[in-house]
């Protein structure tokens, strides 16, 4: 494949997820609002969402600086550039030669640093607040994230993304205990960095225990409405990298048409499992004392470390 | 196949027991119980299957049905009838009990390696997972205080047991399984109601008070 057309294959990817990822938590939202015998928002809520906040104009605060500015629009580009590195139906990622786990790894970090960064611009409390706690739940959920992805990579020796899926499709579920453990490992992280419920509160309407919201109190208009895809985006990752790396069945090899078809259709369901999956840990759990989080996450790093020690064993 | 399956039911019930240790809400530790009960009556159901094993299928039913919902249930109504605070208080911090774990599964897993026979394939997860499990049981058991979570680490060891039992060999006789599976209901209930007593005496489920003397 020439590089115009991985560019392309790159650019197409990361439109088509960026259309999807507005309805994957529109999806969420009326999955729990079932589970709650509720009506919830309609499905397209958050495109409505997203097009009302586009169409307004952003409130900046005088004091604020460049990096206000910036810190949206850098986190919206490193999930979009993201995104490129990542296989989705296709067993391979269409930049796959750009970099594998460290470089994904790298960019979604850069992001979260210029979005705290941002946060701590304006001076407002709040802001700092979510910005420092953001990045006390990173520290702790970026080790397991690697550590997770390493014991994948070790079994594949590969640290490119598209490598790893088509070795573990051409060798089927796997049974080792260290995937199931890597698994479970990067569940965690998928909640911690969706800021789902028992890590952080969506929904949450009260300052003191928000984490992202409150990082991103400041923004509005625009600003937000990317922030806020860029968000839903960066969790439709997460749940992409999870289901390709430790379910890969059905990703086309070829680039037939019905081969294409049958892979997105088993794409969508296993995205809609993994939903399913998060929505009942939202539902059945409270959101834990912010003094707790540390603790569910070094229970995610123990097990990452654990599964990459079951590789040697 | 159905190798595979038992090694991914065996190692989602030692996820199960990591998340025991790593958690302290109470209740989500008896729904972890439930689930690895659940896991452990899968490996028996796949064995059972591919070894067109009748007992075996008897033995998994009895283990979803015993362990998986009725103990749980118990234990939850227990809970709910002494309404104590849900909440384990471990004499040992989260991230310490995970870290000790940690090197008891690598305990468990090594000597699972040096076994006498060589298990090799499934047989060498099964046996490594069940005796990570016992080991951290055991963490369990000495490391917390409420009289529940100790039942709850009791029956944890139970379980690895059976696992251990349904990795070493193809399974009990249905005999032995009968019987042991009464043993645990009645353990349970024994318990139970031991917890009962201790709650009345102490106003508290901790163990740790038993050891002074009342005047």
């Amino acid at each position: 494949m020439n590089l115009v057309d991985s560019f392309g294959l790159g650019l197409l990817q990361a439109a088509v997820l960026l259309a999807l990822a507005p309805l994957l938590r529109g999806t969420i939202k009326k999955l729990k609002a079932a589970f709650q015998n509720r009506q919830g928002p309609p499905l397209l809520q958050g495109y409505y969402d997203l097009a009302k906040l586009l169409g307004k104009e952003p409130v900046r605060s005088d004091v604020s600086s460049w990096v206000f500015v910036a810190g949206p629009r850098v986190y919206f580009a490193t999930a979009v550039a993201a995104t490129t590195l990542v296989p989705v139906i296709v067993a391979g990622a269409p930049l796959e030669e750009a970099g594998g786990i460290l470089v994904l790894v790298g960019l979604l970090a850069l992001g979260r640093f210029f979005l705290a960064a941002a946060a701590l611009d304006t001076g407002s409390p709040f802001g700092g607040m979510g910005s420092s706690r953001e990045m006390a739940v990173s520290a702790l959920a970026e080790p397991a994230l690697m550590l997770g992805l390493f014991t994948v990579a070790l079994w594949g020796g590969s640290l490119n993304l598209g490598d790893l899926v088509r070795t573990t499709a051409a060798r089927g579920l796997s049974a080792h205990p260290s995937d199931l453990l890597a698994a479970a490992a990067l569940f965690i992280v998928l909640i911690a960095e969706a800021g789902r419920v028992p890590v952080d509160n969506p929904a949450t309407h009260l300052e003191l225990t928000m984490i992202h919201e409150a990082m991103v109190l400041e923004y509005s208009g625009a600003d937000l409405a990317l922030v806020e895809w860029a968000s839903a985006l960066k969790e439709l990752l997460f749940m992409t990298v999870l289901v390709n790396l430790f379910l890969p069945l059905g990703l086309a090899t070829g680039v037939g048409a019905a081969a294409l078809a049958i892979a997105t259709g088993l794409y969508l369901a296993k995205l809609f499992l993994l939903s399913v999956g998060v929505t009942l840990v939202e539902v059945t759990n409270a959101k834990l004392r912010l003094f707790r989080v540390p603790e569910l996450m070094s229970a995610s790093l123990g097990l990452a470390f654990l599964a990459l020690a079951l590789r040697f064993l | 196949m159905s190798q595979d399956l038992v090694v991914l039911c065996a190692a989602g019930m030692l996820v199960t027991a990591y998340l025991m240790v790593g958690q302290k809400a109470l209740f989500t530790a008896i729904r972890l119980y439930a689930i690895q009960s659940v896991l452990l009556g899968g490996v028996a159901l796949v064995m059972g299957l591919a070894g067109h094993n009748a007992h075996l299928l008897a033995s998994a039913a009895l283990t979803i049905g015993l362990k998986g919902l009725l103990i749980p249930w118990f234990l939850m109504r227990v809970i709910d009838r002494i309404g104590i605070r849900r909440e384990i208080e471990p004499f040992l911090n989260v991230p310490s009990s995970l870290l000790i774990c940690l090197g008891l599964t690598v305990v468990g897993y090594r000597v699972s390696t040096r076994l006498a026979d060589g298990a090799q394939g499934a047989a060498h997860h099964v046996i490594g997972v069940s005796l990570s499990m016992l080991l951290m049981g055991l963490f369990l058991m000495v490391t917390r205080r409420k009289a529940v979570t100790q039942i709850l680490a009791l029956l944890t060891v139970e379980n690895s047991v059976f696992l251990v039992a349904l990795g070493a060999t193809s399974g009990m006789p249905l005999i032995v399984e009968l019987g042991i599976s009464f043993d645990v209901i009645v353990a349970v209930l024994v318990l139970g109601v031991l917890v009962h007593r201790i709650v009345d005496r102490f106003d508290s489920m901790d163990v740790s008070r038993l050891s002074k003397l009342k005047g």
